[in-house]
């Protein structure tokens, strides 16, 4: 287990300055972007290369210590808490080895920070799909260990369907491809299961990940509504002409005013009940046939007003406001539940009022900010912990909205992961003998169970699992 | 033994297997079983579980019975004028569950994605008889560890899938099909090289060879076989980018069905896969390789921004023609893929399989095998998987996909 | 250790707060803000350098939460270590989607902390000398002594780095050679003024080290104010705005300097305040800011502050972009007999001084002021964003990370291939002008009204009676 002499040999392989062990020194790890939540590493190690990697995953095997990957420690589901575990950052492995741009692949190491790579294969004009909202800082690991989304997955797809192979260091220090960036392989597809995965695989310190052209047309569109349920409506209307926008986000008044408080302040209208961002994009020819069909469908479902962004720096600043609505959500109280489920997209609207009804029963406030063409909501609750009566009904509003969408036939986590956070859901939402199936699916990589322990899957069902074997 | 006609049946059955470390021979329309390598068992026959579970069109997303037929899901889709933008080689009775199973895909995958991008969730009863369900119904979704995938392209090895939801696709206001042909004595890489900068974005693109050209009734030589779809401004405008790749004729869309479901059955098929930018060198070296087995009268087609070469070596007679033709196997196998490029074997001759190495070896995949089929009850032997973990290759042959 | 219930929403219970009454304590609500998205990592120069979320904005907030806490106190040693190496660059600000009041919080955590664990000597003897006004001037003709001997030069470049940095640092502050232009070029390429705008009254902050080591740019001020209609007098009493000692967390030193600088401006009343110093400029408009507690001055401090300016805020609605290609006016057959061609650009690049950028939030106004510069090319510098290390003192007491943070820097700049580095606060263009320096860089640093005034001594100023576009 952990001893003196295991700091001494972690820091003979990473060198002294990269091994934290004094209390001021683990509390930036002690935590990570879901609010609310701590948990103290025994260590923290960053090493810098792959081979330092393996080098750490294998001497933490010999002693039998946990471990917990950890990119920029901005995920949502607490993924990257550790308790009684080694965390290892891979912040510090950010080498773009190979840009090909003629296979439209990129060869990356895991700290490599999502937006980075953005910048790095525009001049091909080529980018990398996922767009998570918090690209500016979250890494390409992170998305793989997250299967991470992000508002353009509705018509490009999540990180699963662009990455062509991962090197995965599994936790007994064993260096495994799975995939392979070439060519497609038979097989078991090993990379899809592997992405996803919340760090209890193993660590990837290579991945691969495919590029697309950038798209040579985009439209953005603007509209304003009275009321969530008729943007909702406007979001199934939208869908059903088969038109698959690039992207179709929508935001309550709550939200909206939040981010025009903060610096991202995007010029959306603060005296409306929601507004819905679409984008367009593909071929210059019909795309401005497919923009005017969705402004139609907003003008049907009741919206107020549709605007098209004229220049790049408009449609820019529409994207910045909704790409940092979660963090100007800080200003609304000192504390935030943030929540990720998807609902079939046609029950968008009653959920929403559902959601509304659950919040205005326990006297909590509840702002939206969501990917609407996915289903992929986010409800969100501003509170003061400080007050226990209050945050007592947050959390008793927050179990019923999760279970408002699973009963709407949804899921408890689109794209931010189940972690620690949404852990009390999965007997919800799965049978015993699927979560038993997916400790077994886990055992194969990590049979001492050290990798991210106590994330993603309870350990009950873990238990009953190997009882049956 | 008659037919599981629920979930619930075809467990017990599995479990009772599994009791009595009986093999299971996976079946739904029977159009796989000459596909991979020899696999004996029991049949355990899954054409009965068959039927659309929910279908809410606003959603776009079905689910549906493992044994339903893809001609049943297109037509239940197309009343609502949508589809599921897979097209994989075969004839339309074949089933969904034999599609996810082997991951079989087709021309629209360029547009719309492969299986596993298109399936959101399973039902698949376990080696052991256990009935789980993975995914889920909606298009997003990260809850758990994504078995989806591990299912897609197992080929029944881990589990029975017994029911899938797909996601599904408007299908486009206008779908047209060309047909471009160019001059033949031009080099491939010259006649493809304006692809790069039309402004396209296609259905399918395909890259037919001279034979299969004559068969579909197509053209003479080599051509490029194209869907468009979208609004009619966009099909217009693609259809008239076209005419810088060479002469373009408009065919009827149907010529996709037929280039799916007049695949011969009784054929060694092959898929040689390569970088994208390959692809040309890949589809010669496939054609080089086709014309020393000329008796065969081989069809070739590539999906070009795959990098992918679909291969099908027609066995026009009997069996005997094989044998006949005293081929090496080891390296047949081997060199209809050049330097580089990968080829997985859909369908050969028994006594080929031993020489195509097991893509199922390492001890990731061997050690998800026993976990969840720990008998090897089914499918046992269809993807060459050693026999037991004891068995299992070494660590050292595992790294041997090192980068 | 402490792990919350796995589904609950709610975190542990809040502590009291361990250190009552302290600056910390009493600036706490903005921590509040704080939802630990991540965003400021990547803006973070130390982190982006130096790789330890320790060294990152968030968190640094939570080791503020947590010597509020009392979880950590305030003599702990990696506390001071992760607070000291802040560049209080603020560019976690302009990242910040919460709004959280990043380097207000920071000088309340270094108030708070310098009670326990004083600030090093170098940084104390510097404070020291800035708080004394005869012994800065004593200070400042000694340097500028010293610089006229060239001596720093030569130091700069035979001294081992760590001893050499300051020598190049006070050589750089030498006033730049610009080029002269050709008497074609003065012909073709005047600065455009717009002569329909109104006389202002301004004043100019005279600064400490801007009137010690930047006497020339404090005079170009003028001359280019004066050229823009603006009517410059002057403040007598005004001294150095206090801000090095509020980011060192000395807030009494700072206030007292602070009260100074506004009686001496409120002698001037209703005249704006003409800044030409980033890092003063911010402190300025935060006077209000730091005498908040102080009912006697709160309401003055916020009046002067309300007056400050950039001299970049004051010029850019005055100036018209300079011609970029060959004037309309074709050249003259006399013209083209001498050979008198235009010459090719001259290649500049601007670097955002991080108190302009991410504390005053003014981006569009040094570039309208550099886009009036005739005969120039603005070359785009990749991460200009990023802080160049100076920070004040920082680059004397944490020698080590300013060094991490210049080198992507210079860089970058190197990259860029430009004459000129623009940057409008002294403490940038001696870092800047420093690393250059010692890295053999030809590049020179320059102030951009340096830049705009060589151009209006060049030729005088076209005044253009364009209609006002508002």
């Amino acid at each position: 287990m952990i001893t003196a002499g295991l700091a001494d040999a972690l820091r003979s392989i990473v060198g002294p300055r990269w091994v934290k062990q004094r209390p001021a020194e683990l509390t930036a790890y002690d935590s990570d972007a879901l609010p609310g939540y701590r948990a103290t590493p025994s260590f923290v190690v960053l090493p810098a290369s792959r081979d330092e990697v393996i080098a750490v995953v294998r001497l933490l095997a010999q002693h039998g210590v946990p471990f917990v990957p950890r990119g920029a420690g901005t995920g949502l589901s607490g993924g990257a808490l550790a308790n009684d575990a080694v965390i290892i950052g891979l912040n510090r492995l950010t080498r773009i080895h190979a840009i090909d741009a003629g296979n439209r692949i990129a060869h990356v190491e895991p700290g490599v920070v999502n937006a980075v790579l953005q910048r790095e294969v525009a001049p091909f004009g080529l980018q990398y799909a996922p767009d998570p909202s918090s690209q500016s800082a979250c890494t390409i690991g992170g998305n793989v260990a997250e299967n991470a989304g992000g508002p353009h997955c509705l018509k490009y797809g999540v990180t699963l369907n662009h990455v062509a192979a991962v090197t995965v260091c599994l936790p007994n220090g064993e260096l495994v491809q799975f995939g392979d960036p070439a060519s497609e392989r038979d097989g078991y597809d090993l990379c899809g299961l592997f992405i996803g995965s919340e760090g209890c695989f193993g660590i990837a310190t290579d991945v691969w990940v495919r590029l697309l052209p950038v798209a040579p047309a985009v439209r953005t569109l603007l509209a304003d509504f009275p009321s969530l349920t008729d943007a909702a409506r406007a979001v199934s209307a939208i869908i059903a002409t088969g038109i698959v926008p690039a992207a179709l986000e929508m935001m309550d008044q709550a939200t909206i005013r939040a981010v025009e408080a903060s610096i991202y302040a995007a010029g959306y209208p603060t005296d409306v009940a929601a507004v819905l961002l679409a984008e367009v994009d593909g071929l210059e020819a019909g795309l401005d046939a497919d923009a005017r069909t969705i402004e139609r469908c907003c003008r049907e479902a009741g919206a107020r007003d549709v605007r098209i962004a004229r220049t790049d720096g408009d449609r820019a600043r529409l994207w910045q406001g909704r790409k940092k609505a979660f963090g100007a959500l800080g200003r609304i109280a000192p504390h935030l539940v943030v929540q990720d489920a998807v609902v079939p997209r046609t029950r968008l609207p009653d959920v929403l009022e559902t959601i509304a009804a659950i919040g205005a029963r326990h006297g909590v406030a509840v702002c939206n900010v969501f990917h609407a063409g996915d289903g992929n909501i986010h409800p969100n609750i501003s509170y003061d912990a400080s007050d226990h009566a209050q945050a007592e009904r947050v959390h008793a509003a927050m179990s019923e909205i999760m279970q408002a969408c699973i009963d709407a036939g949804g899921t408890i986590t689109g794209e931010h992961g189940v972690g620690l956070d949404k852990l009390g859901y999965m007997d919800a939402l799965f049978t015993e003998p699927s979560l038993a199936a997916m400790c077994a699916v886990r055992e194969v990589f990590d049979p001492d169970r050290r990798a991210n322990p106590g994330k993603v899957v309870p350990v009950h069902a873990c238990r009953e699992w190997g009882g049956r074997r | 033994m008659s037919a599981p006609a629920s979930p619930s049946d075809l467990a017990a059955r599995i479990a009772d297997a599994h009791a009595r470390r009986a093999p299971l021979r996976i079946r739904g329309a029977g159009t796989w079983l000459d596909a991979g390598r020899p696999c004996a068992g029991d049949p355990l026959d899954i054409g009965a579980l068959a039927g659309i579970v929910e279908y809410t069109p606003g959603d776009l997303t079905i689910t549906a019975r493992a044994g339903t037929s893809l001609r049943e899901l297109d037509r239940v889709t197309a009343a609502e004028g949508q589809w599921l933008g897979l097209d994989p080689a075969g004839a339309p009775e074949g089933t969904i569950g034999a599609t996810v199973a082997t991951a079989s895909d087709g021309p629209l995958a360029i547009a719309f994605g492969r299986v596993r991008d298109l399936v959101l969730g399973l039902e698949c009863i376990t080696g052991t008889g256990e009935v789980t369900r993975v995914g889920g119904r909606v298009v997003k979704n990260v809850a758990g560890f994504d078995l989806v995938r591990l299912h897609t392209g197992a080929w029944g090895t881990l589990g029975v899938i017994s029911e899938v939801t797909l996601r599904l696709r408007a299908r486009p206001e206008v779908d047209r099909a060309f047909v471009v042909t160019g001059d033949e004595r031009a080099s491939l890489e010259s006649r493809l090289a304006p692809l790069t900068d039309l402004p396209l974005a296609p259905l399918a693109l395909e890259l037919l060879d001279p034979a299969l050209s004559a068969a579909l009734g197509l053209a003479r030589g080599t051509c490029l076989l194209v869907r468009l779809g979208g609004n009619a401004e966009r099909v217009d405008a693609q259809q008239r980018a076209l005419g810088a790749l060479g002469d373009v004729r408009e065919v009827d869309t149907a010529v996709f069905m037929r280039l799916a479901a007049d695949e011969p059955s009784d054929a060694l098929v092959a898929r040689v896969s390569h970088e994208r930018t390959r692809v040309a060198e890949t589809f010669r070296h496939v054609l080089e390789f086709c014309g020393t087995h000329a008796q065969w009268e081989p069809l070739v087609r590539a999906s070009l921004s795959r990098g992918l070469v679909r291969v099908v070596l027609p066995i026009s007679s009997t069996r005997d023609d094989v044998a006949a033709a005293n081929v090496d196997w080891p390296s047949f196998v081997r060199t209809i893929a050049p330097p580089g490029a990968h080829v997985s074997w859909e369908r050969l001759p028994a006594e080929a399989w031993p020489h195509v190495p097991c893509a199922v070896a390492d001890t990731i995949s061997t050690g998800l095998r026993d976990a969840l089929d720990p008998a090897r009850v089914l499918n046992a032997g269809l993807l060459g998987e050693p026999a037991r973990r004891a068995d299992a290759v070494p660590r050292a042959d595992a790294r041997r996909v090192l980068a | 250790m402490t792990t919350s219930p796995t589904t609950s929403a709610g975190p542990s219970p809040l502590p009291t707060c361990a250190l009552p009454d302290s600056p910390l304590a009493k600036a706490a609500a903005g921590l509040d803000a704080c939802v630990h998205c991540g965003f400021c990592l990547p803006a973070c120069p130390t982190y982006v350098n130096l790789q330890d979320e320790n060294d990152s904005p968030r968190g640094r907030l939570l080791l503020m939460r947590r010597l509020l806490d009392g979880e950590l106190d305030v003599r702990d040693p990696d506390v001071g270590t992760h607070m000291d190496r802040c560049l209080g660059c603020r560019a976690c600000e302009t990242a910040c989607p919460s709004g959280v009041p990043y380097g207000q919080l920071l000088e309340a955590t270094r108030a708070t902390t310098r009670v326990a664990r004083p600030v090093p000597l170098v940084a104390r003897v510097v404070l020291g000398v800035f708080q004394r006004e005869m012994l800065l001037s004593l200070v400042l003709v000694g340097a500028r002594v010293l610089r006229a001997t060239r001596l720093p030069d030569w130091l700069a470049r035979v001294l081992p780095a760590r001893l050499a940095f300051p020598f190049a640092m006070l050589a750089s502050t030498t006033p730049a050679r610009l080029p002269q232009a050709s008497a074609h070029d003065r012909v073709l390429h005047r600065v455009r003024v717009r002569a329909s705008q109104a006389r202002r009254t301004v004043v100019r902050l005279d600064g400490c080290v801007m009137r010690g080591l930047f006497a020339h740019t404090n005079a170009a001020t003028t001359r280019v104010l004066s050229a823009t209609a603006h009517t410059v007098r002057s403040a007598p009493g005004q001294g150095c705005c206090g801000a090095l000692h509020a980011h060192a967390g000395d807030l009494d030193a700072a206030r007292d300097m602070a009260r100074r600088n506004i009686a001496a401006f409120e002698r001037v009343p209703d005249a704006l305040i003409a800044v030409n110093s980033a890092g003063c400029g911010a402190m300025l408009k935060e006077y209000g800011h730091l005498l908040h507690d102080d009912p006697a001055w709160h309401a003055r401090a916020e009046a002067v502050a309300s007056r400050v300016r950039d001299v970049s805020e004051l010029l850019a609605d005055r100036l018209l972009p300079a011609a970029r290609e060959a004037s309309p006016a074709a050249p003259t057959a006399r013209d083209s007999a001498h050979g008198a061609a235009s010459s090719p650009p001259v290649r500049i690049a601007y670097d955002p001084p991080c108190h302009l950028m991410h504390a005053q939030r003014i981006t569009r106004e040094p570039q309208a002021v550099l886009s009036a510069i005739p005969g120039v090319e603005l070359v785009p510098l990749v991460d200009a964003d990023q802080c160049c290390g100076s920070a004040g003192i920082y680059n004397l007491v944490e020698p080590d990370t300013s060094d991490a943070v210049l080198a992507p820097k210079l860089r970058h700049v190197a990259d860029a291939r430009v004459e000129w580095l623009v940057s409008g606060n002294p403490g940038c263009l001696m870092q800047l002008g420093a690393g250059l320096m010692r890295s053999g860089s030809s590049t020179r640093a320059v102030h951009p009204i340096d830049l705009l005034d060589h151009a209006l001594q060049a030729a005088p100023a076209e005044r253009v009676g364009e209609p006002d576009l508002a």
